[in-house]
């Protein structure tokens, strides 16, 4: 350990460049030379990258646990200078990285959970033949994912989190349409995209108020500059507002101009949970990510389930000192992490394809963490995160696994997923079966696994928190808001629990619906190509049957569903085996019977230290007293809703749920149409974008092409028409040009031509000045017109006179003589200042008048 | 002394002979001596004007000018004739018609 903190020392910490430069080696690798590598070297390469990139992982976080130094950084380099506000500063933005206790524990679930996934994924898209070239490519972007990952957890300042930020974001599309030629693959994967374009735009935003309210950009500097963050910001009316003497009333005009401030704190966190709530998929932003699950599932797992969706919460728990400035932001946070999860609960209640119902599940999961950490429970929202990856990714991976058995006998994408067509799954796949329990287990809240920790310590702490707002002034949450959050979040993990049940038993339990097994037909082609026979059946009817419509035969025969080769079940026991365990790492509630089992408590106390400040209990709450009591009522909900799931699909077989569709016809069709969320976005927003863009073509077809090219060009062409007449090519005909042209110059200055300017020199004083011309000579008449000055030709072709005084003007008269001895009068009237009423000022062209 | 009015109603002579001349006539060699016409027209009336203009001799320097730009001309121009005689088997002017329309 010393001999490394010798070639590592905390200030120089470049294992972080092996940590991250693995996955991008192997994405690189991949993605130039995959299809050279053949899929073994792809599989090698791939599994090589991620799993020593989780080792270095590994020895950074010990090294870490062993240091007294609480973050590691490495600087690779110097990026830019941004000046601060009105100028005054430069905030450095450096392509640095850190590990501290928050993104180590971050990136061994990263790395960690990645390792176990590529290699399933390894075996689950062997035999893909959806996308040519498929294999190599889609370990080059799990790769790059990987690697996008870990730069937005380790990068430490706002801009380098941006870059991984986008960079998962672009693979997650990547993945998401994998299977591209399938059109609602693609079109899966641009609403990705999309959704998550208008949440970055929100940490856009948060980044330049940072810069201006802060003077930085780095985890540190935010910290040490949020004080400028409790300045108050009038956010309307823009500008100086509507003026007093517009047309609109005055009562309306007093209404449209009424300030409203809030502090920099609001703004700035209520822009960062935009953009949170974009990549994390929450209320209003979260419709991308259950048809995110058009991608493969490998990918549904790790980006959608354990890695990428949780980027929103890391980035709050980050920024923890940002959002406890603000009370009403954290109220915001909270109370849209509870509806979320309420919604996609609900909706996960009657979806029938299995990945949508874990999409929901997710969906509704991320609200807690959200939930929590909007309650000031950052440890225990970031508990979450971490308990969730395991569960999550358990049951997406066995899902998974259902669905390849399933392949053996449909091979219709959509159908084999459909859960109406499995049941009784548990005889042929013992691994899978026993895993995706004890992760339904979890998620539903069941002491002692993971997920009654973690849920559990988010609904207590949204009982019983408050945020106290700095300096002791403004907005607070009233004392009705932690219950209310409380009950809410029951009445969500109940639906969790029924759903996931739900799920659990429709696929593993009761009859198969499939098709009807004929185990002479399993016979065929087993044992010849080793781990991925199954696959073979994939070959030869292809995946893309599902292009025709699926009419589902259950009397159609076909072998037997069978469990997943070793590299598939093995991610799924160690996910399983995690999904049961890892509540122990901060399982509070022991507390009360002597045992300390705060593993993370303690490990991330450093990080929250701030918190405290800002973070308190509401008067007459004893949260120690409560917490076994609350642990309690938690796992009696989740032991309710797998009853309820129980009585309807075990002992009902179903029926009471038919009663109830058609009891509440319409309410029942609202969840499966999921409260036709979607259908509101493309009445809205996304046919108001359709009409713009229509009308931006409208205007780009008639006025841009038709007008201000078709119509320019074709008054050219015209004038190019008229005067192709004169471009004869003959010399004689340019001669003769020259010639007439050569003569009307000639007539021209044979007359002569004066100009006569007159202006102002000094008090009382005008200057008159004549244009210069060919031999011109000069009679002044300033006196009297009729009579000159002197009786001689001169040549001066200046004269300064006497003003006219105010209120007269004054006549004088220029003759000129040009060298042909040609003559020409000028007269001028000199204006009084007065009338004028500024300069004196003009001219006047000579006119001929004799 | 002769007048200056002499010299310049030779050198008025002398140019429209060579205007109409340039405009009139076909063949090109002969055009190119019209031009000279022109030139040594305008010579005429630069020397002249000098000879009244004791202090300067801006005329006459300028009539030196003129006359290397003529030796020029004459060159690139019985180049281009040479050219087009090769190209058209002719040097009549009005055939040099390809840059039309």
């Amino acid at each position: 350990m010393q001999a490394l903190s010798a070639l590592f020392p905390p200030n120089e910490f470049s294992l972080i460049a092996v940590i991250l430069g693995l996955p991008a080696l192997g994405a690189f690798v991949n993605g130039v030379f995959g299809k050279r590598l053949g899929k073994e070297g792809v599989r090698l390469m791939a599994l090589a990258a991620v799993v020593g990139s989780f080792l270095a992982s590994i020895v950074a976080f010990l090294m870490l646990r062993s240091s007294e130094q609480t973050q590691f950084t490495w600087t690779a380099w110097h990026w830019l200078d941004l000046s601060t506000r009105n100028g005054l500063g430069r905030a450095p933005v450096d392509v640095a990285f850190m590990i501290d206790r928050l993104n180590s524990v971050m990136m061994l679930v990263i790395t960690g959970v990645g390792s176990l996934i590529h290699l399933y994924a390894s075996s689950y898209m062997w035999d893909d033949t959806r996308a040519d070239g498929g294999y190599h490519r889609f370990f080059a972007y799990l790769n790059l994912f990987v690697f996008s990952m870990l730069v937005l957890v380790l990068g430490s300042s706002l801009p380098i989190l941006f870059v991984g930020w986008e960079g998962v974001g672009l693979c997650s599309y990547l993945l998401i349409g994998f299977w591209y030629s399938d059109n609602a693959n693609a079109s899966a994967g641009k609403k990705a995209f999309i959704a998550n374009r208008i949440g970055d735009f929100g940490l856009l935003v948060a980044m330049a108020l940072l810069v201006v309210y802060t003077g930085a950009l780095d985890w540190t500097g935010i910290n040490m500059g949020s004080g400028g963050l409790i300045e108050p910001v009038k956010i309307w009316p823009l500008g100086r507002g509507i003026p007093e003497d517009s047309f609109i009333p005055a009562v309306v005009r007093g209404f449209l101009n009424t300030e409203v401030n809030v502090t920099a704190a609001t703004l700035v966190a209520l822009m960062l949970f935009l953009g949170a709530a974009g990549k994390s998929a929450q209320l209003p932003l979260y419709v991308w990510l259950p048809d995110a699950m058009a991608g493969p599932t490998p990918v549904s797992a790790l980006i959608h389930a354990a890695t990428m969706v949780t980027a929103g919460i890391y980035l709050i728990c980050r920024l923890s000192g940002v959002f406890l400035l603000s009370p009403p932001a954290m109220a915001v946070v909270a109370v849209i992490g509870l509806l979320t999860a309420l919604l996609a609960a609900s909706i996960g209640l009657v979806q029938n394809d299995i990945k949508k119902v874990l999409a929901y599940s997710t969906v509704s999961q991320l609200g807690y963490m959200f939930l929590g950490v909007g309650v000031g429970a950052f440890t225990a929202g970031f508990f979450h995160v971490f308990t969730h990856a395991f569960f999550k990714a358990c049951l997406f991976l066995g899902a998974g696994s259902v669905i390849h058995a399933m392949h053996v006998g449909i091979h219709d994408t959509n159908a084999s997923q459909d859960m109406r067509h499995m049941g009784g799954m548990r005889k042929w796949m013992p691994i899978t079966h026993v895993t995706f329990l004890v992760s339904c287990l979890a998620i539903a809240g069941i002491f002692p696994f993971a997920g009654f920790f973690s849920k559990d310590e988010i609904l207590l702490h949204a009982f019983g928190n408050k945020i106290v707002p700095p300096m002791g002034s403004g907005w607070q949450a009233p004392d009705w808001f932690g219950p209310m959050l409380y009950v809410g979040g029951l009445a969500g993990a109940t639906m969790t629990a029924f759903y996931m049940f739900r799920a659990y038993f429709l696929t593993f339990w009761g009859d198969f619906r499939g098709w009807k097994v004929n185990p002479a037909l399993a016979a065929h082609g087993h044992d010849h190509h080793g781990h991925d026979d199954h696959h073979g059946h994939d070959d030869h009817h292809g995946h893309d049957d599902h292009h025709g419509e699926y009419v589902h035969d259950p009397n159609r025969e076909a072998p037997a569903p069978h469990e997943s080769p070793w590299q598939m079940t093995i991610p799924l026991a160690v996910l399983g085996f995690l999904a049961v365990v890892a509540g122990f790492f901060n399982a509070t509630m022991f507390q009360h019977f002597g045992l300390d089992l705060t593993f993370l408590h303690h490990w991330l106390e450093p990080v929250f230290r701030g918190a405290e400040y800002s973070v308190k209990v509401r008067e007459g709450v004893d949260l120690h007293k409560l917490e076994l009591v609350f642990g309690g009522i938690g796992f009696a909900i989740g032991c309710l809703g797998i009853g309820i799931a129980y009585f309807v699909y075990m002992m009902k077989n179903g029926e009471p749920t038919r009663v109830l569709a058609e009891r509440f016809p319409r309410l029942y069709r609202l969840l499966s149409d999921k409260w036709r969320v979607d259908e509101l976005y493309e009445a809205t927003v996304i046919g108001q974008v359709d009409a713009l863009a229509d009308s931006a073509n409208k205007f780009d077809k008639w006025v841009v092409d038709g007008v201000l090219a078709k119509l320019t060009s074709a008054v050219v062409a015209g004038f190019g028409v008229v005067l192709r007449a004169a471009q004869t090519g003959m010399v004689h005909a340019y001669a003769f040009f020259m010639v007439v042209g050569l003569g009307a110059m000639g007539w021209y200055f044979t007359k002569p031509h004066p100009v006569l300017e007159v202006r102002d020199a000094g008090p009382g004083k005008v200057v008159l000045e004549a244009s210069a011309g060919l031999g011109y000579e000069y009679k002044w008449h300033s006196k009297d017109p009729e009579t000159p000055d002197e009786d001689v030709w001169s040549l001066r072709r200046s004269i300064e006179i006497d003003a006219p005084k105010d209120g007269e003007t004054k006549r004088v008269r220029l003759q000129v003589k040009n060298a042909f001895s040609r003559k020409a009068i000028v007269e001028l009237e000199i204006p009084t200042l007065a009338a004028k009423g500024g300069e004196r000022t003009s001219a006047i062209q000579g006119g001929n008048l004799r | 002394m002769i007048p200056l009015e002499y010299y310049l109603v030779l050198a008025a002579l002398i140019f429209t002979v060579g205007a109409v001349g340039f405009l009139v006539r076909r063949n090109l060699l002969v055009q190119l001596m019209c031009l000279e016409l022109m030139l040594n027209a305008v010579n005429v009336t630069l020397v002249a004007f000098n000879r009244f203009r004791q202090d300067d001799h801006a005329g006459q320097v300028f009539a030196f000018f003129v006359i290397a730009v003529a030796a020029a001309e004459a060159a690139v121009g019985l180049a281009i004739v040479m050219a087009l005689y090769r190209l058209r088997r002719s040097v009549r002017s009005d055939e040099a018609d390809l840059l039309k329309n």
